[in-house]
């Protein structure tokens, strides 16, 4: 379980420019579930995933994963948490140009330093999973869009994260894709992983296999429904 | 560098470097190999010396001075013509004057170019 | 394997897959770079075998060496000198040295003509015993050849050649002719009771300077060459013209280090987002910095020991084909030598440590901040 208490996020605190993304947040995202945020651009949906993910630090504020803080520990912590808590899929999958769809997928394994032929075994076998078992050496440029998002999945998933964080994961796809793609997710979630998205794509918060929906509007939360 | 199947990058460099090491380590080897030898070579080389009181290495025959630099005078470089091929760095700095006839020089230009 | 070698493993494939991507690039880093350390070890090696070479012909050359100045020049020096340094106490021997040099008009060659102190050595009146480089230089084409000697159109006097030094000390002996003195005297008409200098054996290598002294007040208008003006003379000779070759590679570095920070310093847009990528997946900023080390490491390295292995090569394969020019210079006789192979461990690290250890620090430097800027700005 998640939970963040009066979370604030400030960019350029004490500048001119200063940009307040969050206020005072209060909120507990369920375990095992699908939670997905809507909102109007600018409304701080990204923010709020990059605080829940490790990624940023609250400016105020706490955040709990599994009952433990993790607002406020050292970077190094957040790094372990990122590593083997969270897997991502970011809203531009960024996905190292060059590389074959394996290596990418093997990525967040390597400071791991697990067994090689095993690590190549389980990312095969995920990229299988996702129908993208013949396009493992393909490098990923040359991937299209819907292949690309798996491909992140796969990437995201690979040191077996609790907590899959995918950001407006179906802003570039058809609906026969957002489909796929919500397939997944809903397998992910009966696999006992928690996934945390956000859309502003009425097909994904209308769809079944949401449990949550989270509305925010200008750095705050402004309604949720189950 | 396109790694077959199984077989990782690393390996194919990790292989190279080592073949490498082990060609230094060859050399290394053969230098050890060479050394008796070269030892009695040098030794030969040696009695040569000593029996005919040699003072140079026979490398530079261009010119008598640089033939045995040990017993030229110090400053022999410039004794014979100012194109000498001497070997002090101050030379490197002054240019011939341009108004030398070619014939000033002692020998044609086409034999300062060869 | 444990995990942290399996980790430095993944690190090293990462950061190959990575340098693959600019494969020609990166490939022609690799060559230029092993290019100068080639150069740079190379001259190291070359020029140390050759010190040593040198240092033995200093170890075994007389003490001390008394030539006859005349205006400053050296002149011919009379037979009753010998007298006066024999006197001198710890003066073992003095004797006449008779040689010089010779221009051959045939060849165009300069030999270097000399009668033997030694009676062992001496040739036969009318032979001569000539180094490996005059043949060549000749062009002779059968082995029993006479040598010709002119000393002015229309003069010609024959030698028989009794032996030929062979090419084991030809960096000693390559240019010379040997002759017997009743030969050397008549051909270049040095009359009786001169030599060209005296060389001086000293009992006690300490005594020189004494010595040195006490002659100068017998001998005011000599000049005396002790065997550590040679080897003063020699320090100088070589670390000028090594000096040369480090000013080369000094330059060849400088270029490389420019095009090396270029390469590394100018952290590309791209390359400072996918490390942002790297650490939001979970790279730790010391995986980060590890991984640039293997880069760094990995080129250096190769290219330090394709450098040095074909340097090796190189000097003690190919005679220093590459360097033979520029020692030549404008000689005709050019002793066809090989040198005594040998690395010194020293050098050997001290090479490494200007190569690898730079390139290495320039890869890294640029990498720090990008290693420990936050990784949110990916998200975007
Ligand atoms: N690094 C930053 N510096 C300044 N302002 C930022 C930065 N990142 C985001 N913002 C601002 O924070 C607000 C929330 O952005 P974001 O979380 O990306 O919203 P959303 O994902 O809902 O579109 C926006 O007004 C945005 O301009
Ligand atoms: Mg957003």
């Amino acid at each position: 379980m998640i939970s963040l208490q009066s979370v604030s996020k400030l960019y350029n605190e004490g500048r001119p420019n200063e940009v307040q993304a969050l206020r005072d947040i209060d909120l507990e995202i369920a375990p095992r579930a699908v939670t997905v945020f809507k909102g109007p651009s600018g409304s701080g949906k990204t923010t709020l995933l990059s605080i829940v993910g490790c990624m940023a630090r609250p400016s105020t504020g706490r955040v709990f994963v599994d009952g433990q803080m993790v607002s406020g520990l050292p970077e190094k912590f957040l790094t372990e948490q990122r590593r083997t808590t969270f897997g991502f899929v970011f809203q531009r999958f960024n996905l190292i140009r060059g590389l074959s769809v394996l290596e990418n997928v093997m990525l967040p394994a390597v400071p791991l330093g697990p067994d090689h032929a095993a690590l190549r075994r389980r990312a095969l076998d995920r990229l299988e999973q996702l129908g993208l078992g013949a396009k493992a050496d393909m490098k990923v440029e040359y991937l299209s869009g819907g292949e690309t998002q798996r491909a992140a999945i796969a990437r995201a998933l690979i040191n077996d994260a609790r907590i899959l964080i995918a950001d407006e994961p179906t802003a570039n796809l058809d609906t026969e894709l957002t489909h796929r793609f919500l397939e997944i997710v809903a397998a992910l979630r009966d696999e006992g992983r928690t996934v945390i998205m956000t859309s502003h794509d009425p097909r994904i918060w209308e769809a079944d296999m949401v449990n949550a929906v989270i509305e925010m509007q200008d750095g705050r939360i402004s309604g949720a429904f189950a | 560098m396109k790694p077959a199947a199984g077989l990782r990058r690393s390996s194919v460099v990790f292989a190279l470097i080592g073949a490498l090491a082990l060609m230094l380590a060859l050399e290394v080897a053969h230098a050890a190999w060479r050394a008796p030898a070269e030892a009695r070579r040098i030794a030969a080389s040696a009695g040569l010396v000593r029996s005919l009181g040699l003072t140079d290495l026979a490398l530079f025959t261009e010119a008598r001075y640089a033939r045995h630099p040990a017993l030229a005078d110090l400053h022999s470089a410039f004794q014979d013509n100012p194109m000498s091929f001497e070997h002090f760095p101050s030379g490197s700095f002054v240019p011939l004057p341009h108004a030398l006839p070619a014939s000033a020089l002692g020998f044609s230009a086409d034999e300062v170019s060869r | 394997m444990t995990p942290f070698l399996r980790r430095q493993r993944a690190l090293a494939d990462y950061t190959l897959a990575a340098l693959a991507r600019r494969r020609g690039k990166n490939l022609a880093l690799v060559v230029i770079f092993s290019v100068i350390v080639f150069v740079v070890a190379s001259a190291m090696l070359f020029s140390a075998a050759l010190q040593r070479e040198a240092d033995l012909v200093l170890a075994e050359a007389p003490e001390l060496i008394v030539q006859q100045l005349v205006l400053g020049r050296q002149d011919l020096i009379a037979e009753t000198e010998i007298a006066k340094l024999t006197a001198i106490r710890g003066v073992t021997a003095a004797k006449g040295r008779l040689w010089g040099y010779f221009y051959d008009r045939i060849s165009g060659a300069n030999y270097t003509v000399m009668v033997p102190d030694d009676p062992a050595m001496m040739p036969e009146p009318g032979t001569v015993a000539v180094g490996e480089g005059i043949p060549r230089a000749r062009g002779f084409t059968f082995a029993q050849a006479p040598l010709f000697l002119s000393r002015w159109p229309g003069e010609l006097q024959k030698f028989a050649v009794a032996r030929t030094f062979d090419s084991d000390s030809a960096l000693v002996s390559s240019d010379l002719v040997l002759m017997a003195e009743s030969d050397f005297r008549r051909f270049f008409e040095v009359p009786p009771g001169v030599y060209t200098d005296i060389a001086v054996s000293i009992r006690n290598p300490r005594e020189i300077a004494t010595i040195v002294e006490k002659a100068t007040r017998a001998m005011p208008a000599a000049r005396f060459v002790t065997r550590d003006d040679i080897a003063r003379t020699y320090q100088k000779l070589f670390s000028w013209r090594e000096g040369l070759l480090v000013a080369l590679a000094g330059a060849a570095i400088l270029a490389f280090a420019i095009f090396a920070a270029e390469k590394a310093s100018g952290l590309s847009a791209e390359e400072a987002r996918e490390i942002g990528v790297l650490k939001a997946i979970g790279w730790d900023s010391s995986d980060v910095i590890a991984m640039k080390l293997w880069e760094g490491a990995l080129i250096a390295i190769g290219a330090f020991l394709i450098g040095t292995v074909a340097a090796y090569l190189h000097v003690f394969g190919t005679g220093a084909a590459l360097f033979a020019p520029v020692l030549k210079g404008w000689s005709v006789i050019y002793p066809d030598f090989r040198l005594a192979p040998q690395i010194d461990g020293m050098q050997l690290t001290a090479l490494f440590l200007i190569t690898v250890v730079p390139y290495v620090a320039a890869t890294l430097v640029p990498i720090w901040r990008a290693a420990s800027a936050d990784p949110d700005q990916i998200m975007r």
